[in-house]
């Protein structure tokens, strides 16, 4: 296992509550236009999703970007930052109000701009006693980790838990990285152009056929991809030899330019980062969160 | 070219030149990682008009002519929606009162093209009235092409051609590939623009991308910008370049939205000269900047 400087971080409390989904007010219109033009209602991201979680499939929900679990706020715009960009992913997240008190559960995932949650996994049974304005605190740990050997991989939401889950192996002048799958550039939309300190990118999934050529129609919320000639180091961006890897943290959109979003937690240039395709690498089973549900159709 | 121009009702809009803004934190990470503190965006710019190079100033998403905005929310976006390219904007306060520029893109502000006579006596804070004309525009004899933000003036200087197969031939400066499609990408076609992705400087150069000028007709392949702004393998997109390059990862010169289609119904085609400064007679192809070097933050290693 490649070393790091994780003894130099510090781990940070920051806080949400547990958000709503939104609608803008009358006389604005609640529809989303698909990619096609037509509109369609769907659940709007955010709020308590109970049937919805990590491992399961990213498509198939009549929902817009759905998070699996419960998406989480500030109210004011400073701490929220904050909570976005310290949060990583595999920290721990507490109950610290309301029915749910106590009760923990695990970051999986940050959603993209406009909606500006992080995405935390509970228990089931902790889904049923949490409500909307409850409060969560993250232990926000990872920012700033920083391999030792591979000072140009940049590591971004990243926290220590799982990146010891991933399992990577270093030669001399590459990280390997074993992945579900890879995601060519001209896939990638949403989230370009933003900051890769929180938020997400996303997979634009409206051209069905490319999506199914390169297998992403089989990616689940929490898997581990690949992103090619893609450069997230500090922005997001297209770079031709780049290669990012993040964790699929929210699913599907009919919106042109969205889909799946991937928040990323590594980024290097020049073939620093070499993704290995395995059959099956998810957040899911390698951070020992509840048990997949059949995936959706 | 038949279109529905007779039913389109022209009406005002209005906002006012806007100042460039700070913050306490001013600086910004250039695509290397480098600190920069950026200008360009807002205000009056005396340097950079319509048809003038998109790269090598040292600035970030150059706003050319005067950048307006109105401080109401819902006016605003009426500003945003509404204003098409081409259309008449009228100083209606300030030293420069009655005076008439052209609306050349749509970005944070609505940007005019103003002569240089004019932009000497503009003021922040000077009322401007632009006459929308636009939305709602139809090709007739192209139901499968969906326009956005062109004004009648402008669809005559994009010089379309019907061909006999029924697709629409469009004069393009350059093509831009799908996968250099930038920041924008998360927003519906009608608002602002969406910027090429210039940080890979090699990629750009490759395609001629680094030679565009403010007001050049683009064309991207396999995007579709009916609706919102995504990848589907056989659509195409004409654009306007709108505001310079920048130093910022996924972002690069603007691409503002003027026709879309899912399908081929648009073929590019070709043509240098192809840009709204002077096929809308606003500036002699003379008189532009000579293409300047590479900006600073352009240069990497």
């Amino acid at each position: 296992m490649p070393s790091d400087n994780r003894s130099q971080l510090i781990t940070v409390g920051v806080q949400g509550n547990v958000s709503s989904p939104e609608y803008p007010s009358l006389p604005a219109s609640p529809y989303e236009i698909g990619a096609d033009g037509q509109p369609e209602l769907r659940p709007s991201p955010g709020g308590i999703v109970y049937n919805v979680k990590v491992g399961d499939s990213a498509f198939g929900w009549l929902a817009d970007m759905v998070q699996p679990g419960a998406g989480i706020r500030n109210p004011q715009d400073g701490p929220n930052h904050a909570l976005n960009i310290l949060s990583c992913i595999g920290n721990e997240a507490v109950v610290v109000s309301g029915r749910a008190l106590g009760a923990r559960g695990t970051v999986t995932g940050k959603s993209g701009r406009f909606a500006e949650h992080v995405i935390v996994n509970f228990p089931r049974e902790v889904l049923e006693k949490l409500a909307i304005e409850d409060r969560v605190l993250v232990r926000a740990h990872g920012r700033g980790l920083a391999l030792t050997g591979h000072p140009d991989v940049q590591l971004k939401s990243l926290s220590p838990r799982l990146l010891d889950a991933l399992e990577t192996r270093e030669t001399a002048d590459k990280l390997h990285v074993p992945v579900a799958a890879e995601v060519p550039a001209v896939l990638l939309g949403a989230g370009s152009g933003l900051l890769n300190e929180s938020g997400a990118v996303s997979i634009q999934t409206d051209h069905a056929e490319t999506v199914r050529e390169h297998g992403l129609d089989r990616l689940r919320l929490g898997d581990i991809v690949a992103l090619r000639d893609y450069d997230s180091r500090w922005g997001h961006g297209y770079r031709r030899g780049s290669v990012a890897i993040g964790v699929v943290a929210f699913g599907d959109s009919r919106r042109a330019g969205h889909g799946p979003g991937v928040t990323v937690i590594m980024s290097a240039l020049h073939g620093r980062i070499e993704p290995v395709i395995v059959a099956e690498r998810n957040i899911a089973t390698l951070l020992g969160l509840s048990v997949p549900l059949a995936a959706a159709v | 070219m038949r279109t529905n121009a007779d039913q389109l009702v022209e009406l005002a809009v209005c906002g006012e030149v806007w100042p460039p803004t700070g913050a306490n934190t001013q600086y910004k990470a250039t695509s290397e990682g480098k600190s920069t503190v950026t200008l360009g965006m807002a205000g009056i710019c005396y340097s950079a008009r319509v048809g003038d190079p998109a790269f090598g100033w040292e600035a970030d998403h150059l706003e050319p002519g005067a950048s307006v905005r109105n401080r109401l929310n819902g006016p605003e976006h009426a500003l945003h929606y509404l204003a098409c390219m081409g259309n008449q904007a009228v100083v209606t306060s300030g030293s420069a009162q009655g005076a008439v520029g052209t609306v050349t893109g749509e970005h944070a502000h609505i940007l005019v093209d103003f002569e240089p006579d004019v932009l000497d006596l503009l003021a922040i804070g000077d009322r401007i009235q632009i006459h929308a004309l636009g939305t709602g525009l139809c090709l007739l004899d192209h139901p499968d092409v969906r326009l956005h933000k062109c004004s009648p003036r402008l669809l005559d200087a994009l010089r379309l051609e019907a061909r006999p197969d029924g697709t629409l031939a469009v004069p393009v400066v350059a093509e831009i590939p799908s996968y250099l499609m930038g920041s924008g990408a998360e927003l519906m076609a009608d608002y602002v623009d969406q910027d090429f992705m210039s940080n890979d400087r090699a990629e750009i150069a490759r395609y001629g991308l680094d030679k565009l000028r403010l007001g050049d007709i683009v064309a991207v392949r396999d995007q579709d910008h009916s609706w919102g702004r995504g990848y589907y393998s056989g659509a195409i997109t004409i654009g306007l370049i709108i505001h310079g390059d920048s130093a910022w990862t996924g972002h690069g010169p603007g691409v503002l939205d003027l026709l879309a289609s899912r399908g081929p119904a648009i073929v590019p085609v070709p043509d240098p000269d192809a840009n709204i400064a002077w096929r809308m007679g606003i500036r002699e192809r003379g008189a532009v900047a000579n293409a300047l070097p590479v900006s600073s933050y352009a240069i990497y290693g």
